[in-house]
């Protein structure tokens, strides 16, 4: 008795979690992975142990296509929020002096994220748009004599709008990064010769590198699983990964095939969290 | 010597109000090892930062060299710092930190090696040049930090608070290892630091800064001995302080009533009969009489405290006619037991009058 | 307060200790409009049978839906190229036309559909039928175009859209001149194919929902595309944009939605007297009303509708539901349709 009560929180710090995990993880993996070997047979499918589904995935030039526009995708969305993530963190780490201005500009990246996803994603759908507020605004300076449709409903208003729904991932890890360099590194460089700008680059960007992976991964990530932009503000050629997985489970009840698509994006996604993870390793500064 | 720097009436204002920096002109000389010490929020640091390049002035300049670089950014001035917690690039091994601020001097890859390894052996830590600093105790890590900004060959070492960090045993040899560093390369060294002993061990002259301002600057033995305030003889030692009047001036001779007793102290002075003053005197420059025995400026007063403190005793002593004075006693080995006087023995305390300090103001 | 909470355990008690009346709730699933409180709140007073309607966006949702986990759902409502499905997947049962009123005035024409009978029974209720009819900007046409080539054609480049459905298939078959559009072969399928790559640089956006092809055309960016007939184009019309309907030279595809009954429903009573509901004057106008769609029955339609009405939904117009190309289950080809588009959509 005196044992149980002794060992019973043990087991449920451990046990709770572990269930949790296997329960809601663990268990869909592998009825996931267990379909993706199934075989399509109208009307549904049937238990199997065929390799068919993996084979169409890397013969039939449709998947390859759409996996190499959702990489695309989904590293020019990781890109842009870098570029404009990066300048906005340091700025807010290092130059932005008034303590109300930060916390006000940092809320600023972090509010949309309470605003519904579609709610973001169908803003910009009404800017980009050929009678949109994009259009209007280049028509009245004149840069356009008529409107263009060339911002929505394409690849660029995807990649737009995604940047703009994910970047607060990129914003944050790197924010905290370059919140954790201690000033004095910065100093010390000017103070060995160095420049601003090489000072920069051989200190605080490798510093902050850990960051830049986490917002990286994350933003990648994110862009990799999304169906909404597609449907949203994706044009023709707009189709992502997701996309076709949704009409593999659904339109075509060809679940050992959405499966095994689900699976090669689950390993996808693992490949960039264990490369990412080793980059962060390789950067992060050891305790000092 | 000629002087390599040259504070001209620098001051530093945050605010109208917040004043960091008030006027300060001083010189330090080539080779020289000066010290700004004084308690946090004096002002040390900031101007120790501002001959780095880290703050701007907002009045008077600097001179380096001969060269007024005032405005000039840190990456153009001939000085280098060993910050307080030492700054070392955590991402970079200790031969990458120390080549750091080479790769500009247009030095080939070994001439970058010779340099980092002889900056390597000059704190006695070749063999760490693969590691990183998180892999370092606390005093290796100051010494790459001292390596790295030595390696460049400055002017001009500037080192903030360089010891706070480490434990008391480690600082006191790092006291002595600094200085012997200080020979060594024999570039001029300022230093910042609260702690009057590191100031006392280790520099050529003392700037000893309150509010801003410089209180008084020296070799420590002058500032020791002849402190010019209340404040620096506080800072700088024990001081035990009365209140008293002049009595009468004779000369260099000035009587002094305190305490009811009437002392003498040497020295030309500007007072006159019936000024109030303080007097100050240190605590191992007084000698407890014994029975029978006479000297010079008697002040008795009855004990009211022993401290033992392993070189000595520390004893505090009620004085007679109001106040009360700390008086440090060596322990000789003759000296038993019985022969330390019980608290509430009366005592009468002994004091030459070249020990005796006179300052117009009191004590803040 | 309280005696509100005791009014409400005791009928928990009786509906408990009473099981015929346990069977007081319908779960629906079926399209927007199906269930539209016009109608059925009449219905839920008069025979005490509650209503809780899900929405469907298409009708790939019904077999997802009714296969993730059984028992949620009494009626649905699938179109006649997703009921056969049903009936493979076992997922609705036979029903009983003898109890339901006004069967006789359904059109025959769907009565003998495939996905409506099999092996003698009939297993859906046919309920409102209309045409993927095409539609076009008015504004934007001086000539009216009269065939799918204006949707292949560079002049109206970027302001084309069509239905992000295998009915694209279709479409590209027809103007490729294959009328068989529900038996193509692989070779015609693949034409089809060609036919759509070659035309997705002047589409615009493929259409999902009714809602954002009616935004497409709010937002000036299409001026042509299919549209299910009779219910994007009256939204259209309330927003003051005129666009009109057509039916190419190439055809149209008819399509008609019946009301199935999900196999061992436990309110299986309720269940009829709303098929009775929905066949009657009641259900055939409250959707013609609300969707702009036609009825099945016809007898009803004619007893409820105005004569333009009446006409404009072609109740009596054997012709032109003979001119449609009504949805039929693909059965094991559907898979080559779907890749088709699919591999369309991934160029």
């Amino acid at each position: 008795m005196r044992f149980l009560s002794e060992k019973l929180p043990g087991v449920a710090v451990l046990g709770i979690p572990l269930l949790w995990i296997s329960v809601f993880m663990l268990l869909p993996y592998a009825i996931i992975a267990t379909y993706s070997f199934w075989t399509k047979q109208y009307p549904t499918f049937s238990p199997d142990f065929q390799f068919g589904n993996y084979l169409t995935l890397f013969t039939d030039p449709q998947y390859s296509k759409v996996l190499i526009r959702t990489l695309k995708v989904s590293l020019l969305v990781s890109l842009f929020s870098f570029l404009l993530g990066y300048p906005f963190a340091y700025f807010l780490a290092f130059r932005c002096k008034s303590q109300a201005l930060r916390t006000w500009l940092y809320m600023a990246v972090i509010a949309p994220l309470w605003v519904s996803y579609l709610l973001r994603a169908y803003v910009w759908k009404t800017i980009l748009g050929t009678e949109g507020v994009l259009n209007s605004f280049l028509m009245s300076i004149g840069i356009l004599s008529e409107p263009s449709d060339m911002f929505l409903y394409n690849q660029f208003a995807m990649v737009v709008t995604l940047t703009y729904i994910f970047i607060p991932f990129m914003v944050m890890p790197i924010y905290t990064a370059l919140e954790k360099i201690p000033r004095n590194l910065v100093e010390a460089s000017a103070d060995l010769g160095l420049r601003p700008i090489p000072t920069f680059l051989r200190i605080t960007l490798p510093l902050s590198i850990p960051g830049v992976a986490a917002g990286f991964t994350m933003t990648f990530c994110l862009t990799f699983g999304d169906f909404v932009a597609p449907f949203l503000v994706g044009g023709p050629d707009g189709n992502l990964v997701a996309n076709v997985i949704v009409t593999q489970f659904g339109t075509a009840l060809n679940w050992p095939m959405g499966s095994a698509l689900s699976i090669l994006v689950l390993v996808i996604v693992l490949t960039v969290l264990s490369l990412s993870g080793r980059v962060e390793r390789h950067y992060s500064p050891k305790e000092v | 010597m000629a002087s390599i720097i040259e504070l001209d009436r620098l001051s530093k204002h945050y605010s109208s109000s917040i004043v960091a920096v008030d006027n300060v002109t001083f010189a330090v000389e080539d080779g020289e090892f000066v010290t700004l010490l004084g308690p946090s929020g004096c002002g040390k640091s900031t101007l120790l930062r501002m001959i780095g390049g880290f703050e701007d002035p907002t009045d008077g300049a600097i001179w380096l060299a001969g060269k007024n670089v005032t405005w000039d950014p840190p990456h153009r001035r001939d000085v280098n710092m060993v910050f307080q917690d030492y700054a070392l690039f955590p991402h970079m091994t200790v031969g990458e930190n120390i080549g750091y601020g080479l790769k500009l001097k247009k030095l080939n890859r070994t001439e970058i090696g010779t340099s980092v390894q002889g900056a390597l052996s000059l704190v006695g830590l070749e063999d760490k040049i693969d590691q990183h600093p998180y892999q370092l105790s606390g005093g290796q890590r100051q010494r790459i930090a001292l390596a790295r900004a030595i390696v460049r060959r400055p002017k001009v070492l500037l080192l903030d608070e360089p010891l706070s960090a480490l434990d008391a045993k480690l600082r006191g040899q790092m006291q002595l290892e600094l200085k012997h560093l200080h020979e060594k390369v024999g570039i001029s060294f300022i230093m910042v630091t609260h702690d009057q002993t590191e100031a006392l061990v280790m520099s050529d002259r003392v700037v000893v800064m309150d509010s801003g301002r410089v209180a008084q600057e020296g070799s420590p033995n002058l500032l020791y001995d002849n402190p010019n305030s209340p404040y620096v003889a506080n800072f700088i030692g024990t001081t035990n302080f009365l209140d008293a009047q002049i009595a009468r001036v004779d000369g260099d001779r000035t009587r002094i009533s305190v305490a009811g007793v009437e002392i003498e102290a040497v020295g030309e002075t500007h007072r006159r009969a019936g000024d109030a003053i303080t007097v100050g005197f240190r605590p191992e420059k007084v000698r407890i009489l014994k029975d029978g025995e006479t000297g010079d400026n008697e002040i008795p007063g009855e004990i009211a405290e022993v401290v033992y403190y392993g070189l000595g005793l520390r004893l505090s002593v009620a004085v007679q006619g109001g106040g009360r004075v700390y008086v440090d006693s060596l322990l000789p080995d003759r000296l038993a037991d019985s022969q330390v006087p019980p608290v509430g023995h009366p005592v009468r305390m002994a004091l030459s009058s070249g020990n005796i300090f006179l300052f117009d103001e009191g004590v803040a | 307060m309280k005696i509100r909470m005791i009014a409400s355990y005791t009928m928990a008690l009786s509906v408990a200790a009473a099981p015929a009346l346990a069977e007081g709730t319908l779960n629906v699933l079926t399209w927007e409009g199906y269930a539209d409180s016009s109608f059925l709140d009449q219905f839920v007073e008069e025979s005490g049978c509650e209503v809780n309607a899900t929405y469907v966006g298409s009708n790939d949702d019904f077999a997802p839906k009714l296969m993730g986990g059984g028992g949620v759902y009494d009626l649905i409502t699938p179109s006649i190229d997703t009921t056969a499905l049903m009936i493979d997947l076992d997922l609705v049962e036979p029903l009983d036309p003898s109890m339901i009123e006004g069967w006789d005035g359904i059109y025959p024409k769907f009565l003998a559909l495939d996905g409506i009978q099999r092996d003698g029974e009939y297993y859906g209720m046919p309920y409102s039928w209309g045409a993927i009819a095409f539609m076009y900007l008015d504004k934007a046409f001086d000539e009216p175009p009269t065939s799918l080539d204006a949707l292949w054609s560079e002049e109206n480049s970027g302001k084309i859209s069509l239905w992000d459905d295998k009915s694209s298939i279709y479409v590209a078959a027809r103007r490729n001149g294959d009328m068989n559009i529900y038996n193509l072969s692989d070779e015609q399928i693949a034409a089809a194919r060609e036919s759509l790559i070659e035309q997705k640089p002047l589409v615009r956006k493929y259409w999902s929902t009714a809602g954002e092809l009616v935004d497409l055309y709010k937002a000036g960016e299409v001026i042509i595309s299919n549209t299910w007939a009779g219910y994007q184009s009256s939204l259209l019309a309330a927003e003051g944009i005129e666009v009109t309907e057509f039916i190419p030279e190439e055809g149209a595809e008819g399509w008609m939605d019946s009301w199935m009954v999900v196999k061992n429903t436990p309110n299986r009573e309720c269940a009829y007297k709303f098929l009775n509901m929905q066949l009657s004057e009641q259900g055939q106008c409250g959707v013609a009303n609300v969707n702009g769609y036609s009825a099945a029955n016809a007898e009803a339609a004619r007893s409820c509708m105005t004569d333009e009405q009446f006409e404009a939904l072609h109740q009596d117009d054997p012709e032109y539901l003979d001119s449609l190309l009504i949805w039929a289950p693909l059965g094991d080809r559907f898979e080559a349709y779907l890749n088709a588009w699919n591999s369309v959509k991934a160029q």
